[in-house]
């Protein structure tokens, strides 16, 4: 954390913020642990047990959290690593209160909820959520035994990770926070290529300026804003005829 | 856009999913319009005279009356970036900058600041992060301690700093932060008489979560009244919309207190008034 120190601007609340995090997390308990990397305050790894009496007991299960540079006035991002039967691995999720926008992500929330949000969240049934897998019980509960000899490039042995000390309690406010908190995918690192049929009577004219040597994910960001362009412009296209049509019934 | 991995639209959901209808793209759209043309606006301005606002309404004759109403009452505004946190950051800057001409209500506020802190851990808010807000907050707060109520042409450093703190979003959201924790805290330990202010089937505690706690999430009278009341500090608010008449209206919270804190309310938007 020395280091840290000295390659960060402690001045900044958000740096300052994630260094107090990484100290209260520093110790590791039985249920869950966390640690940024190295040689990145921003990106994390952690480990969470499966809740004992679900489909996840006996589990260790390990991925990344990702805290956007505005932490923590905007919610991390959560990546798992470790197949599970209940997340797709390597996609990111992010939390918001059930039912709303993620935009209800609150600052006073830490990485210590989201970790407890996530162990809370597995069980809940996938229901069809971008970024949620809907194993069967059986599928899972092998996973879950897999996943204890699951390792981490950077972390090693992902089961050596958690510790006995119990973790400090959840408070009453903690757990009625725990219960609205919903896990949710997002589209950005889709690795299929997006399809849809409509827009992409448009794709060609917009993507017409992408040079071959764009990168990847340029290609996929520009895709995405022709198919945004595409589909407003279907829409306004749609408007505008129904209005002009009525109009026309009008006269 | 898309590949800012830090942007808060970015979870709302597929945005080649089919099911998802047409209507709600372009509401991104326009979501993303607004993001952007709000933050070319910095997070508190400059000075300016009232008088900039009747260029802003030309052609607009409701307004031109209103803002003439207004401008014989102020002679001062300062606006502040519209991201949902307007209030919190025009009624912390305005009160901090009232606060170096005024040592005893510093005196006074610094007792309400230090002791608002316990008050959210006894409500169960985690403590860690609790005290990194609070001591942001604070750290600001002392700031204007140190050279409150000095002679007012000395005043121009520390003007500057607040200024310029208000102006960098790692000190300018953490006050808006600790502001929104104190006002959820006022709404619940006072909860029998705020449930009244909410309309629909949500407790105090559901609507602090979703409309007070969160960040960008706009104030409405109940923020105003319970952060008013939790710092024992008047603010006039001078409404300014397209109603009838042509006189903006005020209204003081909490009602008949002394106002140290002057806003223009105009839909959606709060900003610094100056007499």
């Amino acid at each position: 954390m020395a280091d840290m120190g000295e390659k960060y601007n402690t001045k900044c609340p958000g740096v300052k913020r994630l260094m107090r995090e990484a100290m209260e997390l520093a110790e590791a308990t039985e249920e869950y642990c966390a640690r940024p990397l190295e040689d990145n305050l921003f990106e994390w790894h952690f480990t969470v047990k499966g809740p004992k009496g679900t489909d996840f007991e006996g589990g260790i299960y390990h991925g990344r959290i990702l805290l956007p540079k505005e932490y923590p006035m905007h919610p991390p991002h959560i990546i798992l690593l470790t197949p599970n039967g209940r997340f797709e691995v390597n996609k990111k999720i992010c939390l918001s209160i059930s039912g709303h926008h993620p935009e209800t992500w609150q600052p006073s929330w830490s990485i210590r909820t989201a970790l407890l949000a996530l162990i809370a969240f597995m069980p809940t049934p996938a229901e069809g959520t971008i970024g949620s897998l809907d194993y069967t019980p059986a599928e899972r509960k092998v996973l879950a035994k897999k996943s204890v000899t699951w390792s981490c490039p950077l972390c090693g042995d992902t089961a050596a990770l958690l510790s006995s000390t119990a973790a400090k309690p959840i408070t009453e406010e903690e757990q009625s926070v725990l219960n609205q908190i919903a896990f949710k995918g997002e589209e950005e690192q889709a690795a299929k290529p997006p399809e849809e049929p409509a827009a992409q009577e448009v794709q060609p004219q917009v993507l017409e300026s992408t040079e071959p040597s764009t990168g990847f994910l340029d290609q996929l960001t520009e895709v995405l804003v022709a198919l945004l362009v595409g589909a407003i412009g279907i829409f306004i296209y749609r408007r505008w005829n129904a209005h002009y049509s009525s109009a026309e019934t009008e006269l | 856009m898309a590949d800012d991995a830090s942007s808060s639209s970015g979870c709302t959901g597929n945005l080649v999913d089919n099911s998802i209808n047409q209507d709600e793209l372009i509401m991104k759209q326009q979501r993303e319009i607004e993001k952007e043309i709000s933050e070319s606006i910095p997070l508190v301005g400059e000075l300016e005279a009232i008088s900039s606002l009747e260029k802003e309404y030309n052609e607009d004759p409701v307004y031109l009356l209103k803002v003439k109403d207004l401008a014989s009452k102020y002679k001062y505004m300062r606006r502040t970036r519209p991201d949902g946190n307007c209030f919190f950051r025009a009624f912390s800057y305005a009160y901090l900058e009232y606060l170096l001409t005024d040592k005893a209500e510093y005196e006074k506020f610094f007792e309400i600041a230090k002791n608002s802190k316990e008050i959210l851990l006894a409500l169960g808010f985690s403590q860690f992060t609790v005290e990194d807000f609070y001591e942001t907050f604070m750290e600001v707060v002392q700031r204007v301690g140190e050279q409150a109520g000095g002679a007012a042409d000395g005043m121009e450093p520390i003007r500057a700093e607040l200024h310029d703190k208000f102006n960098k979003q790692g000190y300018s959201d953490y006050i808006v932060v600790y502001l929104r924790l104190v006002t959820s805290g006022q709404l619940q330990t006072q909860h029998d008489f705020y449930q009244n202010f909410i309309e629909g089937p949500r407790t105090v505690t559901e609507f602090c979560r979703q409309e007070v706690e969160p960040m960008y999430k706009e104030s409405d009278h109940i923020h105003i009244i319970a952060l008013s009341n939790a710092l024992n500090v008047g603010v006039r608010v001078e409404y300014m919309d397209r109603g009838e008449g042509s006189q903006v209206i005020a209204h003081v919270f909490p009602e008949g207190a002394k106002p140290l804190v002057q806003l223009l309310y105009r839909p959606g938007h709060y900003d610094i008034l100056y007499a």
